[in-house]
């Protein structure tokens, strides 16, 4: 009863090395794919990081204002990423994990427990930003030539402290929200942090305007454009005092006053939010155990929609289990209207993207942008299947034996998974990109060619997910873990190759038809051959993945009855 | 010693437990029934400190559970209907584990480990990780964990869920074992004929209320049953059986 805080961390430690010690199947693929994204991301960050201050350097006390401004803009960033990420972590961790209810029946001091969930909290909250800030922050430090000070100073007198501020007051949150809405309601506070962070990231994007610097005649309101820039950095919030105590440690001094006022916040943050704990934890613990209310619990409109459509009963049924659990599951909500907010900034950098100003360019540019566009809704398509398509037989989980006692072909099955799928894939990604080629004013022969090719990549890509996903089904996992799974990471690398094979295919016969038309020439025969050539391609490797996807997905489910 | 005093929990306006008072002497194994979704495990959540309760009090064993939870918490064994084990532990490290929280250290705590592993049957998989495992498994790997650290009080929810007649045998012995030295068994089960076999005292509880207490033959008095058996009883004091319905529906 008296051992230090750190032994209830233990299990965690025990259980990862003895998944170290016994090596599954498959491990040692997954250890070389994630290792080797990892260190690409990693070489890529410290690169970029590195040829930016090195071209800031090159503009004195302009560059260094730019880098100044930079840093804090970066933990500015990451501050609000961490707070949020802080809130749902801490619903988790301190309310939700299974543990809890071994843990809360032994003779444990709350604050003991308490200070080993916060741990958790932070590591499962920051290690994100961390991984993410080293590669920079040592990318910064070698162009400006600094002292190993620099790396310390960024990665153990900055980084942690800032670290704990914003996850302890999302922690702080979360234990309000808990003690303050009706506890069956516990779980939907994701679905409500994700909005706030939707909105919040929608309005730091706005704060910025990044298109007024490609208004030529805006120049000489630069200094208001850098008035706005810096406007966000207030000098009270933890992202400014981080960002200046690395700004001095990169000049080779110490800014002990920011670098104290990280530390001395950070400690008050712990103390006041353990008090808070000891006096409103485990009141808020009880009330989360209550049964979660059924959300959406009548969707009349739903059903009579379902039946309304030319289907088999199996089918029908399985759609209507699908999207009902679909809806009624926050965590999936949340995730998604993330990634709409995400998809309006993207759509909203189109509208504000004044091409016409660069006049010799802007048919070229557009009709780039054009292809840069179907490929980031490639992107995002992946993404989505990933998250949502892949784990689609994961998400069967114990309940998978209903399936497969019930007199339902595995065939039926995983195409009622494809055709669910499929439609929200397609309209989200499609409209994506038919409203982005509107905003930028594309040539129409290219609307449609990327309105034909979103149709193709969707049936391709959702079919792949759910192949992979079948094959390499996580029926343990939630679905961001069956995301994450060896499988998934597979899914996701044959979904970016085939997406970059697909703008090839479709890139080279549309700028070279482009070009011929701008220039009033014909197309020659051979051209019009190669051309066809390549559509006949990107159209028959999408029909392949998709039916050998299947084929392949329904063959592993039959092969699990072996 | 277990002791409930007019407790209460209300989610929202529905009342789960109402008013019970409720006690278990040292040495007696004490039956707790009722239908499903009647409140017997959020009584039983609430003794282990899982659940706050609106209102009322819970001693064990001299400790108040609100002002002395550690204390109450170090004298009590908990073995819930759905327990959490860590999959990737091993059987060995799970208890030594568990040992920790309940502040037993030192040399003594391998030879106790490895004692509970033995009485439970689960010697030769000490160092199993406990994915491998089966449920029944999982069931008296858990009851090891509750007797590890020689608890004054246990608290158990359907304990024989999942166990084969072997292992259920081996579960009552153990029960019976522990009630001779003194230590008070709260046990929920819907196997009536165990709580017949076991129970010193029994208590049925009904949408949240405690609606008859005593032992088997009280109870078959209170119903009216002369000889009954408790199935019998149990069905009378709780509201029909519903069997008349059966032949319409099958």
């Amino acid at each position: 009863m008296t051992r230090d805080f750190t032994y209830l961390l233990l299990p965690h430690v025990w259980s990862a090395r003895n998944r170290l010690r016994r090596r599954e199947p498959g491990d040692l693929t997954r250890a070389a794919i994630f290792g080797g994204i990892g260190l690409v991301v990693f070489v890529a960050l410290f690169e970029g990081a590195a040829w930016l201050t090195t071209q800031l350097s090159s503009y004195a006390e302009l560059g260094d204002y730019l880098l100044r401004i930079g840093l804090s803009w970066l933990f500015l960033t990451f501050l609000s990423f961490l707070t949020f990420s802080g809130v749902v972590t801490a619903l988790s961790t301190f309310f939700l994990a299974d543990d809890l209810r071994l843990l809360l029946a032994a003779p444990i001091a709350t604050r003991r427990l308490f200070h080993a969930r916060l741990l958790r909290t932070v590591g499962q909250a920051s290690w994100m930003v961390v991984i993410f800030l080293a590669p920079v922050l040592m990318g910064v430090g070698w162009a400006r030539c600094t002292s190993p000070w620099f790396y310390a100073a960024a990665m153990v007198f900055t980084v942690g402290p800032f670290a704990v501020i914003p996850v302890a007051a999302g922690t702080a949150v979360t234990l309000l929200l808990v003690n303050t809405f009706p506890a069956r309601r516990a779980r939907d506070l994701l679905m409500l942090m994700g909005l706030l962070f939707a909105a919040s990231l929608v309005v730091l994007l706005r704060f910025i305007r990044p298109e007024q610097l490609l208004r030529v005649e805006s120049l000489p309101d630069l200094t208001g454009f850098f008035a706005t820039l810096q406007s966000p950095i207030a000098p009270l919030l933890p992202s400014f005092w981080a960002g200046e105590t690395l700004f001095s440690a990169l000049r080779g001094e110490r800014d002990l006053v920011h670098a104290a006022a990280l530390w001395t916040t950070a400690l008050a943050s712990v103390v006041l939010l353990r008090a808070a704990g000891e006096r409103w934890y485990f009141s808020g613990y009880s009330r989360s155990q209550e049964a979660s209310k059924a959300r959406f619990n009548r969707l009349r409109l739903l059903d009579a929609a379902v039946h309304a459509l030319p289907m088999s009963p199996v089918r029908r049924q399985l759609l209507i289990k699908d999207v009902k659990i679909f809806l009624r599951d926050v965590a999936q909500w949340s995730q998604l209207l993330l990634l709409l907010a995400l998809v309006l900034v993207y759509l909203y950098n189109f509208r504000v993207l004044d091409l016409e100003r660069i006049p010799y360019m802007s048919v070229f540019v557009k009709n780039a942008y054009a292809f840069v566009n179907l490929g980031m809704a490639g992107f995002v398509m992946a993404t989505v299947a990933v998250r949502f398509v892949f784990p689609a037989v994961s998400a069967e989980g114990e309940a998978f034996w209903i399936v497969r006692t019930a007199p339902i072909s595995l065939q039926d099955f995983l195409w009622s998974k494809f055709w669910t799928g499929l439609i929200p894939v397609f309209v989200l990604t499609e409209g994506l990109t038919v409203v982005a080629n509107q905003f930028l004013g594309v040539d129409p022969f290219l609307k449609v060619l990327a309105a034909v090719a979103i149709a193709f990549m969707s049936v391709a890509l959702v079919g792949l997910a759910l192949g992979l996903g079948a094959r390499y089904p996580r029926f343990g996992a939630d679905a961001s873990q069956a995301a994450g799974s060896y499988g998934g990471v597979a899914f996701m690398i044959q979904a970016v190759l085939y997406v970059i094979v697909m703008i090839a295919l479709l890139g080279w016969p549309s700028s070279a038809y482009l070009l011929r038309q701008v220039r009033h020439q014909p197309v020659s025969l051979a051209q019009q051959v190669l051309m066809t050539l390549c559509f006949s391609g990107a159209v028959a490797l999408s029909l392949t993945i998709w039916m050998a996807s299947m084929r392949s997905g329904v063959r592993a489910l039959e092969r699990m009855s072996e | 010693m277990i002791a409930l005093e007019h407790l209460v929990k209300q989610y929202g306006t529905f009342t789960a437990v109402d008013d019970v008072n409720l006690e278990v002497a040292p040495g007696e194994i004490h039956g707790f029934l009722g239908p499903n979704g009647a409140g017997k495990t959020t009584t039983l959540r609430m003794i282990a400190g899982l659940l706050k309760p609106t209102s009322g009090r819970i001693i064990v064993n001299r400790h108040d559970l609100a002002a002395e939870p550690e204390a109450a918490k170090a004298s009590l064994g908990f073995i819930p209907d759905r327990p959490f084990i860590y999959e990737k532990l091993t059987a060995g490290e799970f208890l030594r584990f568990h040992a920790g929280l309940f502040g037993i250290d030192g040399n003594g705590v391998g030879t106790r480990v490895r004692e509970m592993l033995e009485l439970f049957e689960l010697g030769r998989w000490e160092h199993e990780l406990v994915e491998a495992f089966s449920h029944g498994m999982k069931q008296r790997l858990v009851m090891g964990a509750a007797f590890l650290h020689r608890p004054q009080a246990v608290v158990v929810d359907e304990p024989m869920v999942g166990l084969d007649p072997r292992g259920a045998r081996l579960i009552k012995d153990v029960f019976r074992r522990m009630s001779q030295r003194g230590v008070a068994i709260l046990m929920s089960t819907h196997t009536l004929e165990v709580a017949q076999e076991m129970c010193d005292r029994i208590s049925i509880i009904l949408k949240g209320r405690i609606i008859a207490c005593g032992t088997v033959q009280e109870l078959r008095d209170l119903a009216g049953g002369g000889d009954a058996h408790l199935t019998e009883v149990f069905l009378k004091l709780t509201g029909g059986s519903g069997l008349q319905e059966v032949d319409e529906f099958v």
